[in-house]
Formats: structure tokens, sequence, C-alpha cells
């Protein structure tokens, strides 16, 4: 006869058995395995053909592929103690934000050779991973007669009407991109006079469309809802190679890169650290680059690159880049980041 | 209620525990999972990056949050308004209808309701977008000459939460409504009143307590909401958990994240303190 105290317990049982059943997994049962997070998309997918594939087949070691990156997460992860990433695929700045944070574990150069990386964007904490640039992205179904080419054109309504896509985030050099269409000249953009971009920001506000991640300015430029702004080279590329109508231009384009950083505390340092060897050598760097257009970090993988995609890289024509100054940005990074972002909210 | 109890736990609901024995599982897993958390939020907001109250102080005086604050209590009131007007007939009709259409009605509304959110926030933005679907078809059909601007402003965050809050709305205005005798409004009619007295004089002081409650939740709902207004609205009329993602995502700074946090959630208690000096806490039908 079913009685109350019966199924009680066997109610209890059960979930004594599922609780043994779901107990996390012990740490050393993972070991010779490594976790890297990225941004997702077609940049992520290249990121593991290109390095975690070979650095797998070469040395046994599983790399399991996570993200997006959420700075949220990886300070939850290293406060607590229990770090999930390994890996991580950061922006530039942020490498340089986290570092200063003192969360992430110094990069082992015995094991990771650094003589022929970019000396810009690798330092004590952060190995460079690849170099993107904002370049000025438009719509050839939507633009058809003139042809964009600077950061000007970007806040030119009247020619090129429409929508802005716009990267929210303060490493997109927004005061930059501004200055430099108001007419400031490269060698005179720094200290920032912020009130100026600002001023120039302000006259497109209400054109504006935010971006936060590759793909959804992949999409926003493809469908035409802003048939101009900023991207990342690599995401348009990925656009043309899809079939999408859709141009660039390279003039005044904003050199960044992406930094990879091992989060401190990661139970994974010696596999992380043989995975950064890898993936910054020659080779993985230029295929990485060839699958995408954006640029490899390491100067031996140069001459590795397919030919076809020069028009789509910063080289030879295209370096009208300008000279970042990394010291001014990471010495006043929070509070142009505060500003940048208040002024957002206005309306 | 000790009578509904078997003799073996009548102990729950005598001595030091008093009548609250039966609430004691409730009130521990509130305990362990919400009042511990807020309590370390709160620790936080207090400590980061310095002992004291300068996360607050800093806040108060920001005229950017102040903007996102009354930001978002403006949506979250009309948007708790139109939803309002909108499900409050919905909710009669559903009361009214015999219950075979009543059924369809229930099906569509809560078909949309399980729906998942992003799902729907995504739907409504290849709805209003200027590339988008309604905007291609007035500029096709010659009513529109330049896309209308229905994305990214004050309208899409509205027109997508509205749609979003309406089962909220629908559903408990239903309960209520249809526990209201309709005896009571035709002896009105048969009394002498016109429709609108009928309406206005005896169904919506009856129904007055289930629009208060709905409209409570809708709004405590809304003021939270991030997802919608990240994707529909525009920067300009960003909402707190916007802010306070910024905070903690891109700034990484947890003090001042928690600290918006706990502000918005003091106006809220506010708010509700309000809410219950008109609408009462006791039951008065």
């Amino acid at each position: 006869m079913l009685t109350r105290r019966k199924v009680m317990g066997s109610v209890a049982l059960g979930a004594g058995a599922l609780g043994l059943g779901i107990a996390p997994p012990r740490a050393s049962a993972d070991a010779g395995q490594l976790t890297f997070a990225g941004f997702g998309g077609t940049t992520q997918d290249a990121e593991k053909t290109a390095w975690a594939d070979p650095f797998s087949a070469a040395t046994g070691i599983q790399v399991i592929q996570d993200g997006p990156i959420d700075l949220g997460k990886i300070k939850a992860q290293v406060e607590s103690g229990n770090v999930l990433w390994d890996v991580c695929d950061v922006q530039g700045p942020v490498a340089y934000l986290l570092a200063r944070k003192g969360m992430l574990e110094p990069i082992d150069y015995s094991v990771v050779k650094r003589e022929h990386l970019d000396p810009r964007f690798t330092f004590d904490y952060g190995v460079a991973a690849f170099g993107s640039s904002y370049v000025l992205g438009y719509n050839k179904d939507v633009i058809k007669d003139k042809e964009p080419h600077n950061w000007a054109d970007l806040f030119d309504t009247r020619t090129f009407p429409g929508k802005r896509a716009v990267f929210k985030w303060m490493s997109g050099a927004p005061f930059e991109i501004a200055l430099m269409a108001d007419g400031v000249p490269a060698d005179k953009l720094y200290p920032y006079d912020v009130e100026r971009a600002l001023a120039k920001w302000a006259t497109i506000k209400k054109d504006i469309v935010w971006w936060s991640t590759g793909a959804q300015s992949q999409q926003l430029l493809a469908s035409g809802e802003t048939p101009i702004g900023m991207l990342w080279n690599g995401r348009i590329y990925a656009l043309i190679q899809g079939g999408a109508n859709v141009g660039l231009s390279w003039e005044q384009s904003t050199p960044g890169s992406d930094i990879m950083i091992v989060p401190k505390g990661s139970k994974h340092k010696a596999e992380a650290m043989k995975f950064l060897a890898v993936a910054t050598s020659p080779k993985p760097q230029a295929d990485f680059a060839n699958a995408t257009a954006f640029v490899p970090l390491n100067s031996e993988s140069v001459p590795l690159l397919d030919k076809k995609l020069m028009p789509y890289m910063p080289f030879g024509k295209n370096t009208a880049a300008f000279p970042i100054d990394f010291q001014y940005l990471a010495d006043n990074w929070e509070s142009l980041a505060k500003r940048w972002y208040a002024w957002q909210t206005t309306a | 209620m000790p009578n509904l109890l078997p003799p073996q736990a009548l102990w729950l609901n005598r001595g030091i525990l008093g009548g609250f024995g039966l609430l004691l599982p409730g009130l521990i897993f509130l305990g362990i999972f919400l009042v511990v958390p807020l309590s370390v939020l709160f620790l936080r907001s207090v400590t980061d990056p310095i002992v004291g109250l300068e996360n607050y102080i800093a806040l108060l005086g920001d005229s950017s949050y102040a903007r996102v604050l009354s930001n978002t209590f403006t949506v979250a009131a009309l948007v708790t308004a139109i939803s309002l007007v909108i499900g409050f007939p919905v909710a009669w009709l559903l009361a009214i209808l015999p219950s075979r259409q009543a059924r369809w009605l229930f099906a569509v509304i809560l078909l949309s309701m399980w729906t998942n959110l992003l799902a729907r926030t995504y739907g409504w933005m290849v709805l209003l977008q200027n590339t988008g679907v309604i905007n291609r078809t007035l500029m096709g059909l010659g009513l529109v000459d330049a896309p209308l601007h229905l994305i990214n402003n004050l309208t899409g965050v509205t027109i997508g939460m509205t749609y979003i809050m309406l089962p909220f709305v629908i559903l408990p205005l239903y309960a209520t409504i249809s526990a209201i005798d309709p005896l009571i409004m035709q002896a009105a009619a048969i009394c002498g009143a016109p429709p609108a007295s009928v309406f206005g004089r005896v169904l919506l002081p009856l129904a007055w307590r289930g629009i208060g409650s709905a409209s409570l939740m809708v709004f405590a709902m809304a003021l939270g909401y991030f997802i919608t207004p990240a994707l529909l609205g525009g920067s300009a009329n960003m909402m707190v958990a916007e802010m306070i993602a910024e905070y903690v995502q891109t700034l990484l700074q947890w003090g001042l994240g928690s600290a918006a946090a706990f502000i918005l959630l003091a106006v809220t208690l506010g708010l509700y303190a309000l809410y219950f000096r008109v609408f009462g806490l006791t039951q008065r039908i």
C-alpha cells in the first residue's frame, strides 16, 4: 500500500542519488585540457582551426572553446579562485586594464617566443593575438553613387544619408575618429580635446546605432540598416566572402589588436603557455590571417600571407593608419571611458 | 488551519514558531538565496573600492545616472499604463466569452508568453527596423516617403516591452473579472445606470484590486528589464539594468554597480509603500 512515508522515503532516496550523480568533476580528472574563450562567430571559428586544432594535434591537449568574453565573468572567476577560462582573447586595452587590476598571470616567455612579436601589443601579462583595425565600412547596395573614404564621411549625413553603426565601447577609439573627422592632424590627437570630439559626435547622435558584438555589426551593415559605419576589418572581409555587397576604406583606420591573456589562478597554466607559444608562431598566425584578413602580429608570418588578401589588410597603400599613444590611453582609460559612456546616455 | 495538519505535524504551528511553522521552508529558501546574496551585494557597495558611502554619493551626484533612473521609471510607468489599457478589455473579453472561444484566445496569449523572450525581441527588431517589415510595407504602399524611426528609441522599447508584459496583465485581470458576479452589473443596469456608469462605477471599482496588483507586478518587472531595452532602445534611453551591466561587465567597478542596484531597490520599495497606502494591505471586499 502506498503510504505517505513510503513516497517520502523514495523521493529522498532519489534526490540523494541525483545529488551524487551530478557532483562536479574533480580537477584532476581534466588535466591535459584547457579552455579557450573568445568572442565567438567567424573569428573564433578561425582561432579554433588555425590555433587550437594544430595545438591539439601536436600536444594531445584538448582545447575547449567557450565564450563570449565577459569581463565580469573573468573578474568573478579570478576573485572566487575558480578560474574556468585558461586563455582569453580580449581587446588590447582591456588586457592592460585587467593587468592593472592584478587579475592576470605573467606570460612565461621562456615557453612563448617573443622576438618577432609586435612589441606594441606584447607585454608582461599578455601576448599579441592578432591585429584588427576599425575601418570605414559601407553597404554598396545603398550607397551607390559616391564612395566614402575617411571618417569625415562618417559624419557627413548629407552626402551619405542613413544611420551609422558605431562601436559602443571605449576600445573603439571614438575620440581619435571624431577628432580626425573634425580636421585635427594625426600628430596632434593627444592629449584629447574631449569636448571637441563629443561635440563632433553630437552632430550625428540621432543617427547612431550602437553595436557591441562583431556579428551585430555585420548584420547591421549587410542588411543596410546602417549603410555606413565603423567595423573591424576582418568582419567586413567575412561579409564580402559571404557574398554581401559591402566595401571598406582604410584611410585613417585605427590600429588595434586583440591580446591573449591567462587569468590569475588558471588551473592549466603550463598548458596555456604552450598554447600561446603555438598560437603566436609564424604558421598558425598566418593561417588565422588568411582565414580572417586580420593582421598577424608575428613579423615572420607576413611572407606566408595569401596575396589575394592584400586589399583587405593594412599593408602597402592601406597603411594610412596613425600612431596611437597607448601610454596616454592606459593612464586615462577609466576617466575617458566613463565620460564616453555617460555621453551616450544623453539625448 | 491547524485542523488540516496531521497530528504528527501540529508542533509546526505551536510554541515559538507561532503560526509560521509552515512558512519555514519558504523562509529558509528565501533567506539563503535572496537575503544572503543581497547582503553580500550591499556590503560590496559600501566597501569596494574603499569603505564608506563613496559609491552612493558618486551616483547620486552623477547626472547621467539620474537621467538613466528617470528613464527607467518613465518607461516602466508608460509600459504599465499602456499594458493596462490594452490588457483590460482583453481580460474582460476572456471572462465573458463562451468557453470554446475563450480557450482559443487563451492559447494565443499563453503561446506568446511561452515563446522565448529573446526570440520575441529579435522578432520585433525584424519588424521595426528601417529595413524591416513594417517600414518596407508602408514605403511599398506609398504611405510614407522615408522609413519611420520605430527602433532604437522610446517607441521601440515601449512597443517591445508592452508586448511582453501583456500576458502578465491579462491573466491576473481575467482572474479578478471572472470572480465578479455578472448579476451585479445586471442589477445596476436594471436600476437605470447607463453602460458608461456600469463600467465606471460598478465594474472598475470591483476590479480595482486586480488592476492594482497587475500594475504593481508589471511595473516592478519593467524596472529591472535588460534585454528588451538593450536591443530595441537607444543609448539615449538607457535603463538602469543596462547601466549596471556596464559597471559590472565593462568598467569592472562592482561597488558602483551594487550601489546603483540598491538605489533602484530603495526607490522601488518607496513606491511600494506608496502603493500600499493607496490600495491598502488588507482585504476589503
